[in-house]
């Protein structure tokens, strides 16, 4: 891997180690400046360790950042004074307390994703700054090889696992960590508990706050780390956690193999490298200090004995080294495969050798025996002699001799024993046999014994024999005792868990709070926001009005400035990035566009201006009047009438509730059998109504601003002509007036169903309305334009006479309103208001409501000096209303007192005058008639036409 | 320029397109799905004729035969009516003669009448002929023309023609402000009531 490490010696207190890295593409350089730092005190070691870790982060950036340039790193001092010497290394134990202590210590972890699932040895260490878990391999690397952020992490154990698991688990991840006891593993629990309760509550951290309103700041002041009383603290198990364990070698470094991270080579190469540089021997450095001219050795002795570390293949090369003492540093460049084949060659040549050692003795033996006859024969040829040579062979002829004799005898011996042997077998296989005997003897007893002992036992389980019962009574000691165990563990466990659920929650509602709160300040912002942006489209607006006299070059300013207001989208600025807060659709809940549609240029601003209002006046409103409403609502349960739900009903019914209090509603005044509207329908199918057509014709353009009414194959048009047919035969007389469309549509979208619907309608038109609102010349509505013309004068006297001095007809903008309450005119919340208000106390809400949207316009009516201008400004003004609460405060505050008594003998003088007027006006025309038919009768040149008419 | 407001009633039977002339002759535009209109609405608008502004000050009625009775709010102190029918119904063409009628009876005395035969552009299935209508509208001394509100056929001719039917502003008739409110000249004419 490294091929190169090389020790520069810069300066006298500067070294500078360059570590060239064969296995990456390019090269890689690192020095590392190096402050020399001979220490000897080491009271000041423990201090600089304490300070490696911050510092670490720091060189890590930096390496990797700028891995490929030559990056001058300042680095506190190796460690490894600390390792060599560690007689005085712990410190007082007081001044440890007295720090907040750092959490760091061993663990296993379980390798989760890797190809080997195992467990890893790591060294963990907890991060104040960003609330994270780091992991090392070893206490002393530089690079983490990883962090579990801790912040919104829960953590857990179970009971029957392994002694000493624990998990982690972060939305995004669980990490499965074992402390080697139970004890450490509550610690630890207990510890990162704390720690993210730390974190989450310490205000400097969360930017956001800055702009909290202050309670929100008081609050967390009183807020302590929750642990509830669930569970005492454990006492710091210091032989596994702490700073000491830091300096301590990892226990199990000798097998680091397994501990090699596989998922960060990188890392790991970053780590050694780093550990070469900072825990090596400083005898070893400062010696290249002082010895220059060996620099290259010394550099070779570093990375051996880095790589021992790192894999056994290269422990041999640490062996090779020592067994052969001479090796010269060259050795360092061969490559650690090339080492495995030596040690081969030598088993190989040793065995070699012992085999050739073998065959070294036998040659020998047949080299003396070689010689023996090769001295035989020389004797023999050297006998001077025939005698002496007969002699010899006569000598040997007679050894031969004794030598067959003694060959005979053994001969015998030998037969004798083999029967001897043969005898023995006999009687091995004798006792053999008898063994065989006994044996089965032997099993047909045991064979008894067994049946005997069953027999035994059964009779002991039935008699529950003393004796028996002490066995099992030891048992079940044994087992209680066990299940005790269980039990502890358990109560610890759910203990653990209590605390966990507590802080857990006590988070959570903490930041609930929070969130609720930033949420107000927003919405409070947004609607401030809407409200200066109305503001200044009111002026461009204004502006907009008097564009004519203006310069030209103002003229273009504006016109570019309006341009770029209507342009620019209203919904993009009002959309937050949180959208799950008063989500902003084009719609409301009943499907009525927000922002109303104007067609005229002029009134496009007009249209923006509005829709700002409305969304600023819902963002006030909503947390301060809507909130306590809906909480009284939600408690109401029987509906019954009464002050308190008549002024519950003005304020407006929320959304959720409206269906079933206008259900209720209308069933108090309606009474039709089960079956009456499906009867109705029946009878549609029979037979058509004359009105049919007007429906048909109308249904179509009923409600188009809201979207369940916009397509024809919508379902709620289908209902709409249902409900209208059935009403054109419930009350034949009616048939359809135009307008009641308006009202069956907007029962539908409240009520859904169409029958409800439909008795809403019918309500409404035969009982709420007075008679004749819709028949016979809808006289009743005509009436009712002159008892509000009576109220106007009453309760808003400058209005009126304003009106009076341009000849403004009130009735003619008016008219609609009494006829279809509102709908179309008023913007969709606050119709819907006002129809919960008119469902609930009839007609007069309508005059309230008329009322009051003068009184609420009064003085820009009585601004405009114009008739023309008037009719134009009511011709729309309904619709520029965007504060409904104010208006209701009017309607119903500003214009007590509103007897109804008054309202209803009004109507009855006014009717009494209408019809005497319409006696009148029928008898005027038949004068009229007359009068010209004798015009005709004396001047024939005129009628001509007249009678072309009438055919 | 001296700008005459002239008040302008549209009358006529239920969707026959009244309400889409009007939006057509203001807006320039036309919505299929147009809301009928009910008791009435108001809208402006300004056209050049000769040297004089136009100010047509244009009330749109409901159809149905029941608010025929708020119709007299609406004609009263017109200086013009249009009376709309529907080219495809015979029937919308006969509730046009009634309104003629009922002009003639109670309407201002000087009132310029215009026929509009609406939705020409639906002639394949007409129910009513050119020669009937303009026949008729001669007979009643009324402008007539077939129009589209749809296809924008007609239109600002419609209310060209009105106009130039409304007689020049005589000298001394000429307020200082320049602006005198036609309409409402015959306001007293007859005390017959909604
Ligand atoms: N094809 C066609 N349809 C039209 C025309 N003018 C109006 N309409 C349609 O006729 C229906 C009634 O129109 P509307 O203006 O409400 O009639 P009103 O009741 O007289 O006001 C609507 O659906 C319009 O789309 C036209 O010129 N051509
Ligand atoms: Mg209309």
């Amino acid at each position: 891997m490294f091929e190169h490490v090389q020790v520069i010696h810069s300066s006298e207190q500067e070294v500078c180690i360059h570590i060239s890295c064969v296995s990456c593409p390019h090269s890689i350089g690192l020095s590392i400046l190096k402050k020399m730092n001979t220490v000897d005190d080491n009271e000041k070691v423990t201090d600089v360790h304490e300070q490696t870790f911050p510092q670490t982060e720091a060189a890590e950036k930096s390496f990797s950042d700028e891995a490929n340039h030559e990056t001058p790193l300042n680095y506190q001092d190796d460690t490894i004074a600390a390792t060599t010497d560690g007689s005085s290394l712990t410190p007082s134990k007081e001044g440890v307390e007295e720090k907040p202590k750092k959490l760091c210590g061993y663990l296993y972890k379980l390798g989760m994703k890797g190809p080997l699932k195992a467990w890893k040895y790591r060294f963990f260490s907890y991060d104040d700054m960003k609330c994270n878990l780091l992991y090392y391999r070893i206490a002393t690397d530089v690079c983490a090889l990883g962090s579990i952020d801790l912040h919104a992490a829960t953590f857990h154990f179970d009971v029957e696992a392994e002694e000493g698991i624990f998990e982690i688990k972060t939305p995004t991840k669980p990490y499965i960590l074992k402390a080697i006891n139970k004890h450490a593993r509550m610690y630890w629990l207990q510890q990162l508990q704390r720690k993210r309760w730390e974190y989450c509550n310490n205000p400097s951290k969360i930017q956001t706050e800055c702009i909290m309103s202050s309670d929100v700041h008081d609050r967390e002041g009183s807020l302590h780390f929750g642990d509830g009383d669930f569970l005492s603290p454990v006492t710091t198990p210091t032989d596994v956690v702490g700073k000491m364990v830091a300096l301590m070698p990892a226990p199990q470094e000798s097998t680091s193999l397994q501990n090699i991270s596989l998922k960060h080579p990188w890392k790991e190469i970053q780590n050694t490298v780093r550990n070469m540089c900072g825990s090596k021997p400083t005898q070893a450095i400062s010696r290249s200090v002082f010895h220059f001219e060996e620099s290259e050795q010394v550099s070779a002795e570093v990375t051996t004995k880095q790589f021992g570390k790192m894999s056994p293949s290269l422990n041999f090369a640490r062996k090779a080294r020592k067994q052969n003492g001479g090796f010269s540093s060259n050795l360092e460049n061969i490559s650690s495969d090339k080492l495995d084949n030596p040690q081969l060659q030598i088993q190989a040549l040793t065995e070699e050798l012992k085999s050739q050692k073998d065959l070294v003795k036998l040659l020998h033996r047949t080299l003396e025996s070689a010689q023996e006859e090769k001295r035989v024969c020389a004797e023999y040829l050297s006998a001077p002699e025939e005698k002496d040579r007969l002699e010899l062979i006569r000598h040997k002829v007679r050894q031969i001799e004794d030598l067959r004799q003694r060959v005979e005898v053994l001969q015998q011996e030998k037969q004798d024993l083999e029967q001897c042997v043969s005898l023995k077998d006999f009687h091995i296989e004798e006792l053999k046999e008898h063994v065989q005997l006994l044996m089965e003897k032997n099993s047909a007893k045991q064979l008894v014994i067994m049946k005997q002992n069953e027999q035994l036992l059964s009779q002991m389980d039935l008699d529950n024999t003393t004796s028996s019962g002490m066995d099992t009574l030891h048992g079940q000691y044994r087992k209680i005792d066990s299940l005790m165990d269980d039990i502890n563990a358990y109560k610890t466990q759910n203990r653990f868990l209590n605390s966990e659920i507590h802080q857990v929650t006590q988070l959570w509602r903490n930041t609930a709070e929070k969130e609720t709160a930033l949420l107000m300040k927003c919405s409070y912002i947004e609607a401030r926001n809407c409200q200066l942006e109305s503001k200044y489209l009111i002026l461009l607006r204004k502006l907009q009005e008097v564009l004519p006299y203006l310069d030209a070059d103002y003229c273009e300013v504006i016109k570019r400035l309006i341009e770029d207001a209507l342009q620019s989208d209203i919904k993009t600025p009002l959309q937050p990035s949180n959208v799950h807060f008063s989500p902003i659709s084009e719609y409301d809940d009943y499907g009525f566009m927000i922002i109303p549609e104007y067609e005229l240029e002029h009134l496009k601003l007009l249209a923006k201006i509005q829709a700002l209002e409305i969304r600023s006046n819902k963002l006030l409103t909503h947390d301060v009047v809507d909130k306590p409403l809906r909480i009284k609502w939600n408690s109401l349960e029987e509906l019954s009438y009464s002050t308190d739900l008549k002024n519950l009903v003005r304020c407006g019914i929320p959304t959720e509730h409206r269906k079933r209090v206008w259900k209720w509603l209308t069933c108090q005044r309606i009474n039709f059998s089960a079956n009456h509207y499906k009867d109705l329908l029946k009878k549609c199918e029979s037979a058509q109504h004359p009105a049919t057509q007007q429906i048909e014709l109308d249904i179509h353009r009923t409600l188009t601003n809201n979207k369940h009414f916009n397509s024809p194959t919508s379902e709620f048009i289908q209902k709409l002509r249902r409900v209208l047919f059935a009403y054109s035969w419930q009350n034949p007389t009616i048939g359809y007036c135009q307008g009641l469309n308006r009202l069956a549509a907007l029962a539908l979208l409240v009520l859904e169903d169409e029958e409800s619907a439909f008795y809403c309608l019918a309500d409404i038109v035969e009982n709420i309305m007075p008679t004749e609102y819709y028949s016979n010349n809808l006289s009743g509505s005509q009436v009712d334009q002159r008892v509000f013309k009576d109220l106007l004068s009453e309760k808003l006297p400058r209005l009126t006479a304003h009106f009076e001095q341009y000849k403004i007809d009130l009735s003619l903008i008016t008219f609609n309103w009494f006829l279809v309450v509102f709908v179309d005119s008023l913007v969709s919340d606050i119709l819907l208001k006002v129809w919960d208000a008119f469902l609930y106390e009839g007609t007069k809400v309508i005059f309230r409501y008329a009322l009051a949207i003068f009184k609420y316009n009064e003085e820009e009516i009585l601004k405009l000096t114009d008739a023309t201008d008037i009719y134009q400004y009511l011709s729309f003004f309904t619709k520029t209303i965007c504060d409904g609460r104010k208006l209701m405060n009017i309607a119903f505050n500003e214009m007590n007192p509103f007897p109804m008594k008054l309202v209803r003998k009004s109507r009855a003088e006014h009717m009494e005058k209408f019809k005497a007027e319409l006696v009148e006006l029928e008898y005027i025309k038949r004068e009229y008639v007359k009068s010209k038919k004798e015009l005709r009768s004396t001047g024939n040149d005129m009628g001509v036409s007249e009678d072309e008419e009438d055919t | 320029m001296a700008i005459r407001e002239l008040k302008v009633c549209l009358l006529g039977d239920t969707g026959v397109g009244k309400s889409s002339i009007v939006c057509r002759f203001v807006q320039d535009h036309f919505d299929h799905n147009i809301s009928p209109t009910i008791g009435a609405s108001f809208m402006t608008k300004t056209v050049p004729c000769g040297n004089e502004l136009h100010k047509f000050l244009i009330w749109d009625t409901a159809g149905q035969e029941r608010f025929h009775s708020l119709a007299p709010m609406y004609y009263r102190g017109s200086a013009a009516a249009v009376i709309v029918y529907d080219i495809t119904k015979q029937d919308s063409f006969h509730t046009l003669k009634k309104w003629v009628k009922e002009l003639k009876e109670h309407g201002p005395e000087n009132i310029v009448m215009a026929i509009a035969g609406n939705k020409c552009d639906l002639s394949d299935i007409r129910e009513v002929s050119m020669k009937d209508a303009k026949e008729y509208a001669d007979s009643i001394g009324a402008i007539v023309v077939e129009t589209s509100a749809k296809n924008a056929i007609n239109v600002e001719e419609l209310f060209q023609g009105i106009s130039r039917r409304i007689p020049p502003l005589e000298p001394q008739q000429n307020g200082s402000n320049g602006a005198v409110k036609l309409g409402r000249q015959s306001l007293h004419q007859t005390n017959r009531c909604c």
